[in-house]
């Protein structure tokens, strides 16, 4: 029987970095995926014959640049662009764009308040300084606070004095970050709605939360985890992979096997080997059982232990646990292929934030609606809509003046109140969305050569996320840092034995895709060394 | 479009909508000089066409005029307007600014217009210092401070009427000025865009000025300001700049500013006037040792890292908190921050090297106290002169600077002693002079 130090379940990019770093420490690492291609929900497809597309993202996924470094993945064919943030069109048929250049930036908001281009100054000095308490939680392992080790302790001490250190305005400051809805925290900034309904979209765009959600204002520090203070002042740019996040994929693959990994696809795992109460192996579909002396899955919580376990394998109380983890998905995704460039008759020719993708008109009342109706189980009536044009930023994935259009849809509930998504019914969401599309963009429809919707469902069925939730598992506070998925678990750790998560299900979940994967493959590394 | 709803109380105008112009009726639009030089107006105003990606960054509406000066072709970024570095060399700028009459387009510093009935007890309100004592016709330096007692900016506020104030500062207030202004009836407008300001300094200033026509300017004492009539052209000129010199500002429509420059040169030509660039203004305050927004010092809501903000006191600003007067924002915090030790000090230094050095620390005894933010050469007193941040509890003793600077290929690692300095390295007799000079007999 064939057996490895490691093995990795999922080819995604926590899957695929965890597989790296793992086979660069010397392990003999074997990653099994399902599906034809690496990548998971970040896997490319030829829509139609030249035409290449992130079949399920939107396709701005990106990797932490200290994993893309410690990697090496330059070295195996990785190119980034940095690109200005997008576009938003308004309803009133103008526009704002996100510019990286402080100056130029400035401008843009003075067009829609020449107070809310001051105001971004203190805004932008808000976001760095939560990035900056944000950033060191998100490479390692949160332990859980109420834990009573000596560690836990030692460090909970460290955090006390560092804030008692602080000035009581920053800490009240920061109470309103993590605790305010967007709509309540924008408000203390901007005046105009323009500039706030930019800001919320560009946060909560793939979650469940409206803009008047509480706890929505934190998620405004994700674009700014990167950022730095020296930068001109701007928006934080846009960081995109050329050929798309499947090249982060084929990149971290090449790196896998550099290190003397293996990769084997359309190899679906359906069973983990249990013996003595600890992982000892996988069994995949066809019957092929292969050994190793330690499991990382890279499938979301629930699909890792209600799919691959018998439940009554696992410990008291832990399926009840694990069910109740929040998985639902928020996005349907629509695939184009276009025989020329979208025109968005909007924005001024020559826009270079085109490049960071367009949203749809929206405000922050729409978007509420489109919250509500996901709650409600219905599809959508005014989604919001994100595009990007992958072949702006790399003419090569379609040919020569083609392009394609990749297009997010999110507050799309996974179950319909009333029934099941049925081919009409997404085709009525299909129809709702080019519609919408068409009004930014005339005689969109006349340039349409392929066209595919896919459902929370049908990504679903087809990547194996629960819920069809490209986050794995709703992101609000509950489910973040100690408590992601569970305190118990947030280390990595599971209470199967040699069983470890590397998905986003854990921490940090999507705050940096890929640190979840290097995060667990530190802590597996040092296991399989310390067996010698 | 615009997202901004109507506040009653505080206005606030796009720019191009109300250009500021002097009362009509006290200076009669006279015939017009012949145009002696061009402008663009699209080049100063944004034009509202033109996408904000267009340009990164704008002209002035002296562009035209101030590259003819230039033989150097040496640009650098102001409050994003293009603003020559230097123009000719910083030696030759220099001896004309200690010797004769420096010219600069100073159009990109931040102006805004601040009008109404409330309008003195507004600014009284928002600056620490006492805005009731300016009368008409008067510039006084102000700080501002959040109400934690942190600097959110400085500058000049000039009285230019009864309800009518000019607010000059290096970086954007508009958010803080309109946060501020509720409760008041008070206009504020941004005017950066559509006010030209010209600097004129120098031993030679007021005699350049009295030839173009400026009449009895020698009798302008230090932060006076009065209107002049110059062949048709309303220009509002005040006895500032930050230079330790005789010097003016100069005011006035973005139109009339290449007219008024040509001028300048003309009548000015046997005085020794010479346009100067960005780096001799820079050297010239720290020679004075004047702190600069977003360079030496980072406003309250510019900085990232809170311990970064300083105090009024920690800036050597304390002259200009008045806590004895009437209340202004910030004052209960500062009356608590002035029996407490600062937390640093911003410094001048004076140091024994010839180069002018940039981020370098500031050391004592081996320790890092603080860093350098600025520095310049001074050719008049044969030293480099730094402006820097300093730990208070390392402000008295020995300090070094340690630099890193290039020989041939290799890094020599040089620790140079700092003096510092207590009082400006160079500053003009001339400065205080009342009448100042017309003759070149100083």
């Amino acid at each position: 029987m064939e057996r490895h130090d490691a093995i990795i379940i999922g080819g995604g990019l926590n899957g695929l970095t965890a597989a790296a770093y793992l086979a660069r420490s010397g392990a003999r690492v074997l990653l099994l995926e399902r599906n034809a291609a690496l990548g998971g929900a970040d896997a490319s497809y030829e829509i139609v014959p030249g035409f290449t597309i992130p079949r399920y993202s939107l396709g701005t996924s990106t990797l932490p640049a200290r994993i893309v470094s410690e990697l090496d993945l330059a070295r195996h064919g990785l190119r980034f662009l940095r690109v200005d943030g997008g576009v938003s069109l308004l309803e009133d048929g103008g526009y704002i764009a996100s510019y990286r250049d402080g100056a130029i930036h400035r401008r843009e908001l003075a067009r829609h308040s020449l107070k809310d281009a001051d105001g971004w100054t203190r805004f932008r000095r808000d976001m760095l300084r939560g990035a900056q308490q944000l950033r060191p939680l998100l490479a390692g392992a949160t332990g859980d606070p109420t834990r009573r080790s000596f560690s836990t302790l030692r460090r909970l001490l460290k955090t006390a004095s560092r804030w008692g250190e602080k000035d009581v305005g920053e800490l009240h400051d920061l109470t309103r970050l993590w605790t305010l809805s967007c709509a309540d925290f924008l408000d203390d900034y901007f005046r105009s709605d323009a500039v706030k309904a930019r800001l919320a979209s560009d946060a909560l765009a793939g979650t469940s939360l409206g803009p008047r959600a509480p706890t929505g204002a934190r998620h405004l520090l994700g674009a700014f985890i990167d950022e730095t203070a020296g930068a001109s002042g701007g928006a934080p740019a846009r960081v995109l992979a050329i050929g798309g996040p499947a090249a982060i994929a084929r990149a971290l693959g090449a790196a896998v096997e550099a290190h003397g990994g293996m990769i084997r696809t359309e190899a679906e795992v359906t069973d983990v080997l249990l013996r003595e109460g600890g992982a000892r192996g996988v069994v995949l579909a066809n019957g092929e059982e292969i050994q190793a002396s330690a499991i990382l899955s890279d499938l979301d919580l629930k699909r890792t232990f209600l799919a691959l376990f018998p439940w009554s394998a696992l410990p008291d109380g832990f399926v009840e646990r694990v069910g109740r983890f929040r998985m639902r998905g928020v996005s349907a995704k629509i695939n184009i292929a276009l025989d020329s460039a979208p025109e968005f008759q909007a924005v001024p020719e020559g826009c270079p934030a085109l490049l960071g993708g367009m949203r749809l008109a929206t405000t922050l009342d729409k978007m509420d609606r489109a919250s509500d109706d996901w709650r409600d189980g219905i599809p959508p009536r005014a989604p919001l809509i994100d595009m990007l044009v992958p072949t702006l930023a790399d003419p090569t994935l379609a040919p020569h003046g083609r392009h394609v259009l990749s297009v997010a849809v999110h507050y799309v509930p996974e179950t319909l109140h009333d029934g099941v998504w049925t081919g009409e019914r997404r085709d009525e969401l299909t129809d709702l969305v080019v519609e919408r599309i068409a009004e930014a963009s005339p005689g969109i429809r006349d340039r349409i050569v392929a066209l595919e919707t896919l459902t929370p469902p049908d990504i679903e069925s087809e990547v194996g996320i629960t819920g069809g939730d490209l986050s794995h598992g709703e992101t609000t506070l509950d489910q973040m840092f100690f408590n992601r998925p569970s305190p118990a678990l947030a280390g990595y750790e599971t209470p199967i034995r040699n069983l470890y998560l590397c998905s986003q299900s854990v921490h940090p979940g999507p705050l940096g895709v890929g640190n979840a994967g290097a995060n667990a493959a530190a802590l597996v590394a040092s296991f399989l060394g310390k067996r010698g | 479009m615009n997202g901004e709803s109507d506040m009653a109380l505080a206005e606030q105008v796009e720019p191009g909508e109300a250009a500021e112009a002097p009362d009509a009726a006290e200076h009669p639009d006279l015939d017009r000089l012949e145009a002696t030089a061009e402008v663009d107006p699209d080049l100063f105003a944004h034009a509202s066409d033109e996408p904000p990606f267009g340009r990164r960054v704008l002209t002035t509406p002296l562009h035209l005029s101030v590259a003819a000066e230039s033989s150097t072709n040496l640009w650098t970024d102001w409050n994003g307007y293009t603003t020559p570095e230097i123009l000719t060399s910083l030696d030759d700028e220099y001896r004309v600014l200690r010797h004769a009459a420096a010219l600069g387009d100073i159009s990109p510093i931040v102006k805004y217009r601040i009008s109404g009935r409330d309008a003195g007890a507004y600014l009284d309100r928002l600056v620490t210092g006492n805005v009731m004592q300016l009368s008409v016709d008067e510039a006084m330096p102000v700080v501002f401070c959040e109400d934690r007692g942190f600097v959110v900016g400085d500058g000049h506020l000039f009285r230019l009427g009864e309800g009518e104030y000019r607010l000059v500062t290096e970086e954007t207030h508009l958010a803080w000025l309109l946060d501020s202004a509720l409760g008041f009836q008070v206009r504020i407008e941004d005017v950066s865009a559509t006010l030209a300001a010209l600097s004129l300094q120098g031993p030679h200033a007021a005699a350049v000025l009295n030839a173009a026509g400026f009449c009895e300017i020698e009798t302008l004492r230090p932060y006076g300001a009065r209107w002049f009539d110059i062949s048709g052209m309303p220009v509002y000129a005040s006895r500032t700049g930050a230079t330790g010199e005789l010097g003016y500002e100069l005011w006035l429509d973005p139109e009339d500013a290449p007219m008024l420059w040509a001028r300048l040169f003309d009548k000015g030509a046997e005085f020794g006037i010479a346009a100067t660039g960005f780096a001799l203004r820079e050297l010239a305050r720290i020679e004075v040792g004047i702190p600069r927004a977003g360079c030496d010092y980072l406003g309250a809501f510019t900085a990232v890292d809170p311990a970064d903000a300083s105090t009024p006191f920690e800036l050597g600003l304390a002259s200009l908190v008045d806590l004895d007067g009437g209340h202004f924002t910030g004052r209960e915090a500062l009356r608590r921050l002035k029996q407490r030790e600062p937390r640093h000090l911003v410094v001048a230094l004076a140091l024994d090297f010839p180069e002018p050095i940039q981020f370098c620390a500031i050391e004592r005894d081996g320790g890092i106290e603080g860093i350098v933010t600025s520095s310049g050469f001074s050719q008049a007193l044969g030293v480099n002169l730094a402006l820097g941040r300093l730990r208070y509890a390392a402000s008295v003793g020995a300090l070094a600077v340690g630099v890193d600077f290039r020989e041939g290929l290799r890094v020599r690692r040089l620790k140079i002693p700092a003096r510092l300095l207590t009082e400006p390295a160079i500053i003009s007799p001339l400065r205080h002079t009342v009448p100042a000079p017309l003759l070149a007999d100083y």
